[in-house]
């Protein structure tokens, strides 16, 4: 029940620009890895790789023989359209589509499953709400629900502590814990560095390109710290084609 | 009297029969779409495929004269590649929708218009294409069942993945590749309804028993699938109470059953349970908890 | 400065050897004055037409080689009544210098509603006085060739008073009470008065007008009461609501009947005198016994 990542010398980025410069190496199966890095470092470009929305500039990302449907994705800011006449119980309900594809009905397995995975996120009783009337943290959470129903062998994580309160934090990071316990691959993208300090034994500090990676002590020390802040943040409009791109050495 | 007045009218004509019976097909098909339509934000795509039809039904009539079937095929594969290519046009690059398909339909106009001068005639062909409510022949009202049939049909197929698109198309295209076929599926049936809507009942009657319907059952209903069937039995009511409007006063018929709709519509604004303007102003007392 | 031009423009024109000298320019606006003119103008008129054969001069939309057409004209060939809705604005816009002819002139006109009906040319009493009047124009215009003008006249007179009695003749053999007919274009109401044939309609006079519910029932009641015996379609409308008035009454459908413009060169009705000859046999064979 794992996966096994691999970034081989991988370019992701925009109009050529590059967000995530020559990012190699690997993910262990069932690891628990933290992405962290300041505003702009390319996390969610990183994430938007692995899932593929975007396409490497040059390089390639191996997802160890796992397909779309095996990766469970909660992006920084979902493109969701609150106003759209959803109740709750049905939103959660789609992240059931890989075991339901088209046509598959929602019969009582499903609903103990809905059920269960509401309940983990404490919503419990809003099954019959608008997805319109809920607040950031109880749609964060009902994110998570779905994720959870998604079943999936990796799981990315972008930011999904952001602009929820500490309880509902704590309550999520459980979830995660408990993912982790499961055999699950999951990668999540952070700030807080006291969390990942606490919770996450494996860290990927990352400024555009990677600082350094391995064990969370080892690896948030001041010095890699300072060196991943001092990344500029801005595209340089004058930079030179990069030399290390094969693209450009057959040139 | 009230019989008479309901009743009658249909039971004496034949004409008025085959007139509801196409209303209730188009309602039928017609409605989920315009439901859809409005949530997705492409509520006057019906207007714009009015004229991005042009010109296919110009070249069916550059190479057959004026032969229905040439011209309704010619409109019906314009349409589709106006929409088609709306679509992509909008899925792969940063273009929203509703200017892609502005863009697409304009083009298409001009040179629908451009294609119709070469011949060199005046004959308004979007006129001679667009039939009317009352003119119900076998064929036409079989043409509008078929249509509301395959939309149906086509709708129940794709409606789990297409509700998905448009709550949240990030998370359908990372669970699966069926949001494009999907999308273009949907496009497909608009493009259908609208065309064959258009020839059978005109561009008022086709697009507005689309779009009407929806605007009125958002004040009705929470949920997608409630919105549908009340969007389905209000496009049924105004279309019965716009044909007993025609019968009984001088409106022609396709403006009476708009106007009813319209009027339910502003009844629903006022007065529907969710988000009418009544109850926001007079709420109630509130509950305990 | 325009005016030079123009002298210059007819003065190269007529420098022409080939030509014969001071061909003149004449517009008319429809198809059915076109042909009047040339019958008159003969070889010494050079006749163009603005709305072409089978097209829709009610709504006809001028284009710039229009305006050409009309700068260079001497006479412009009206209808009048109201018809050319679109020409003020064309004449203006051209700047012409042409003298504007009202082929009207002098015919008692029949109203529709508040408004003067303009299908004048129906009857052929009414067709006499048209020809008339291009014929005087072309004299005035053009003194050198007025004998010519006026032979052509008097034969094609002489023509129109042997149609005018063929269609007297042919109507004589209906019989009384199966002298009625539907059309969907109530262009007819000159050839019913001239002729003594009624004609009832569904919709207004021009071909944008939409009907009712009402208007179709009372129509298809009246046809019932009355026993009328077919329905003609004209060559630009709605045919099917005309056929499904003919299913739900059991009358016959007769055809084609033409009004507002002749056919091309392989149709049936390429000149005025052919369109009345068409008209009269189809009416004669849905009616006759």
């Amino acid at each position: 029940m794992s996966a096994q990542l691999q970034f081989r010398d991988v370019t992701l980025g925009y109009d050529r620009h590059p967000a995530v410069h020559h990012l190699a190496g690997d993910v262990a199966a069932g690891a628990l890895l933290a992405v962290v890095g300041p505003n702009g470092a390319g996390k969610s470009t990183l994430f938007r790789g692995l899932v593929g929305i975007l396409k490497p500039l040059s390089g390639s990302i191996s997802l160890g023989g796992l397909d779309a449907r095996d990766i469970a994705y909660l992006p920084q800011t979902a493109d969701i359209d609150r106003g759209f006449p959803i109740t709750v119980f049905d939103f959660v309900g789609t992240g059931l589509w890989r075991a339901t594809g088209l046509f598959g009905g929602i019969g009582n397995a499903e609903r103990k499953k809905i059920a269960a995975a509401l309940a983990a996120v404490g919503l419990t009783g809003f099954e019959n709400r608008a997805i319109g009337t809920l607040s950031g943290g109880q749609m964060q959470r009902l994110l998570f629900a779905r994720l959870m129903l998604q079943d999936a062998r990796l799981i990315l994580l972008d930011e999904p502590f952001n602009a929820i309160d500490s309880r509902t934090s704590a309550d999520l990071l459980l979830l995660v814990k408990r993912w982790h316990a499961e055999g699950r691959t999951i990668l999540v993208a952070l700030h807080d560095l006291e969390t990942v300090r606490a919770h996450f034994p494996e860290t990927l500090l990352f400024a555009r390109g990677p600082v350094a990676w391995g064990p969370t002590e080892e690896v948030l020390t001041p010095d890699n710290l300072l060196v991943a802040m001092r990344m500029c943040e801005a595209f340089d409009d004058s930079a030179a084609a990069c030399v290390a791109d094969p693209q450009s050495r057959a040139a | 009297m009230l019989t008479a007045a309901l009743i009658t009218p249909f039971t004496d004509f034949e004409f008025m029969r085959r007139a509801l019976a196409a209303v209730i097909a188009l309602s039928l098909g017609g409605a989920p779409i315009g439901v859809f339509l409005m949530l997705r934000r492409m509520s006057l795509v019906g207007d714009a495929m009015a004229h991005a039809i042009l010109p296919g039904a110009a070249i069916g009539f550059l190479l057959y004269g004026l032969n229905l079937l040439a011209m309704i095929l010619g409109g019906l594969t314009a349409g589709f590649l106006v929409a088609i290519l709306a679509g992509v046009v909008s899925r792969s690059t940063g273009l929203k929708e509703d200017a892609s398909l502005a863009t697409f339909y304009l083009a298409s106009l001009a040179l629908g218009v451009t294609i119709v001068s070469v011949k060199g005639t005046n004959i308004d062909l979007l006129h001679v294409l667009f039939g009317n409510i009352l003119a119900m022949d076998d064929q036409t009202l079989l043409t509008v069942a078929c249509n509301a049939t395959i939309t149906l049909i086509v709708l129940a197929v794709i409606y789990r993945p297409l509700v998905i698109e448009s709550v949240d198309p990030l998370f359908l295209r990372t669970v699966s590749r069926a949001g494009t076929p999907t999308h273009l599926a949907f496009l497909a049936l608009v493009v259908i309804n609208l065309v064959s809507g258009f020839q059978a009942l005109g561009t008022l009657l086709a697009v507005g028993l689309m779009i009407l319907p929806a605007g009125i059952a958002k004040f009705w209903s929470r949920d997608i699938s409630g919105m549908i069937c009340t969007a389905v039995v209000s496009a049924i009511i105004s279309g019965y109470a716009g044909l007993v409007l025609s019968f009984q006063t001088r409106i022609p018929s396709g403006p009476a059953i708009i106007l009813v709709a319209a009027l339910l519509y502003i009844g629903s604004v006022l007065f529907g349970s969710v988000g009418g303007v009544v109850r926001q102003l007079f709420p109630g007392r509130h509950l305990e908890a | 400065m325009r005016g030079l031009w123009l002298i210059v423009f007819v003065a190269a024109l007529s420098a022409n050897p080939v030509c014969a000298q001071d061909r003149i320019n004449v517009v008319a606006s429809f198809s059915i004055l076109g042909d009047f003119v040339k019958n008159v103008g003969g070889d010494r008129a050079n006749v163009t037409t603005l709305v072409g054969p089978n097209g829709d001069v009610h709504v006809y939309t001028p284009s710039p080689s229009d305006a050409k057409k009309n700068a260079d004209a001497k006479i412009l060939v009206v209808n009048g009544l109201g018809l050319e809705g679109w020409l003020p604005r064309l004449v203006q816009a051209a700047g012409s210098k042409a003298a504007i002819v009202t082929a009207s002139n002098g015919i008692a006109p029949l109203k529709v509603g508040s408004e003067a009906d303009p299908h004048a040319w129906q009857s052929v009493p009414n067709a006499k006085i048209y020809v008339a009047n291009i014929r005087d124009a072309l004299v005035a215009a053009d003194p050198p060739d007025a004998a010519m003008f006026r032979a052509n006249a008097a034969r094609y007179l002489g023509e129109l008073d042997a149609l005018d009695a063929e269609v007297r003749a042919a109507i004589a053999k209906i019989p009384p009470e199966r002298r009625k007919v539907i059309t969907t274009h109530k262009a007819f109401a000159y050839f019913a008065a001239a002729y003594g044939i009624a004609f009832l309609a569904p919709v207004g006079v021009s071909t944008e007008t939409e009907p009712s519910a009402r208007d179709i029932a009372a129509l298809i009641q009246r046809i019932k009461a009355d026993k009328i015996p077919a329905v003609f379609l004209e060559n630009l409308s709605d045919d099917r609501l005309v056929g499904r008035i003919a299913a739900e009454t059991g009358a016959k459908s007769g055809g084609t009947l033409y009004s507002d413009s002749l056919t091309g060169e392989n149709g049936p009705a390429p000149t005025y005198i052919a369109l009345v000859r068409h008209n009269i046999k189809a009416l004669t064979s849905a009616l006759g016994n």
